[in-house]
């Protein structure tokens, strides 16, 4: 899959709001909000300052997709509907007789009653369609990337979660004792399953549920998500 | 949200919404639910019963019998559709560059610029040289007023997600805030997708 090009969500972070005064405010502003901010999350700091920092980097949305591909669609189907009812509309002016999909389609729709079964399912499936498309434009999108802690406002990271199941899966390789992983990684939750080779599974499991939290940790995800490990004895 | 972004949703919505309540009118009368649950539609709703038909050659005759304008009507209506539709389309195919940035504010002093590609060229090879990162792609869309940069980073598979992000943030993006100066990109939004270059599983020796 490729990534998707298209800019995130901006509107929400401070220095989107900034982005709308003038100029000269820009300017004065310019130096002053990175002044307050420490580098180490961790460090002690006054209360206000403390949830300033904290609501700042954890604020992460998710960023929201353009929707670049339903609109696409969407746009072509109305061109293709509204061009060939044009030219169709321009040649019964020029004299010419309708074509036939017009006269097929304006039969169709005088005869059937709606309780007609082919009336009755495309109107189901427009509404469906409908309601698809409105889920669509409300919801972010993008949930193949998840979200994680920026260093510093107006900077939005986002990690591939194939990638981060397969940082995970090579953690996981790490433990002593496991032969093969398997990490599934989704948005609030990560399986990983581990087959065990030597060592009592009982132990492997506890490394490796320490071992992925470190990992996991050194994703600085914004959510990060709960991890459940499941091992199995290889038999053979 | 860009301004694109902004109206693909909304568009999106709108069309939603048609086929929605096209939809729901059609199976509301075709169901025969007004008459199921005592419902009175409003004067001159258009389907009421099931025995209604979308559109009868009674309502074409009507419609058609206008006037002289009808159909010149038609045809322009259908004419603005399609071209908002194609422009809508051609919206999604291509991307706004600044061409170039303006070097230490907005209008640029003595006339000084950057392109573009320049700067994002800078950003990737630099970028491309931090430990822990394999390839590094940058673009920068959007009004030179108002600059985006966007980066995707494909770690090794030894690569620190949170290492290289603060790394990027450090080096690359901290030279190109620098280098232009202008408060344009000093709040320069930025962008970065992590990618995780794929490898073998390897058993631990």
């Amino acid at each position: 899959m490729t990534p998707d090009p298209d800019p995130p969500a901006r509107s929400s972070t401070p220095s989107a709001r900034r982005g709308t005064v003038s100029m000269t405010k820009e300017l004065e502003e310019t130096e002053e909000p990175r002044e307050p901010g420490p580098p180490e999350h961790d460090a002690p700091l006054p209360p206000d300052l403390a949830t300033g920092e904290h609501d700042r980097r954890h604020r992460t949305h998710r960023p929201w997709s353009a929707r670049r591909i339903p609109a696409a669609l969407v746009a072509s189907v109305i061109l293709v509907a509204a061009a060939a009812a044009l030219f169709d509309v321009v040649a019964v002016r020029a004299g010419r007789p309708a074509a036939a999909w017009r006269r097929h389609l304006a039969d169709e729709l005088a005869t059937r009653p709606l309780d007609d079964v082919w009336v009755l399912t495309g109107a189901v499936v427009a509404a469906a369609l409908g309601i698809w498309l409105i889920v669509l434009s409300l919801t972010p999108g993008l949930r193949h990337w998840l979200p994680l802690r920026s260093p510093a406002p107006g900077l939005r990271a986002s990690l591939d979660r194939d990638g981060a199941a397969d940082l995970l899966r090579d953690a996981a390789m790490r433990v002593p004792g496991v032969s093969t992983a398997r990490v599934r990684v989704r948005r609030h939750r990560v399986k990983a399953r581990a087959d065990v080779r030597f060592r009592d599974p009982q132990q492997v499991k506890d490394d490796l549920t320490a071992v992925l939290d470190e990992e996991r940790d050194q994703l600085v995800l914004a959510r990060p998500p709960r991890i459940v490990v499941r091992v199995r004895r290889r038999t053979d | 949200m860009t301004p694109r972004t902004v109206l693909n949703r909304g568009l999106l919505a709108l069309a939603g919404l048609v086929l929605l309540g096209g939809g729901l009118l059609i199976l509301f009368a075709g169901l025969d639910i007004y008459r199921r649950h005592d419902l009175v539609p409003p004067v001159g709703w258009p389907l009421t019963t099931p025995h209604d038909v979308l559109l009868g050659s009674a309502d074409r005759a009507r419609w058609s019998s206008q006037g002289w304008w009808w159909w010149p009507a038609v045809i322009a209506a259908l004419i603005l559709v399609a071209l908002l539709a194609l422009w809508w389309l051609l919206a999604q195919l291509h991307r706004r560059h600044p061409g170039a940035l303006p070097v230490g504010g907005t209008p640029p002093q003595e006339g000084v610029e950057l392109r573009d590609h320049a700067l994002s060229d800078a950003i990737a090879a630099e970028a491309g040289a931090l430990p822990g990162v394999e390839h590094a792609t940058v673009h920068i869309t959007g009004r030179p007023a108002h600059p985006r940069t966007h980066v995707t980073l494909t770690l090794t598979p030894q690569g620190a997600p949170g290492a290289a992000l603060a790394a990027l943030w450090e080096g690359p993006l901290r030279t190109a805030r620098r280098s232009t100066g202008s408060p344009g990109t000093a709040h320069m939004h930025t962008d970065v997708r992590l990618q995780v270059a794929h490898d073998k599983p390897h058993r631990a020796q």
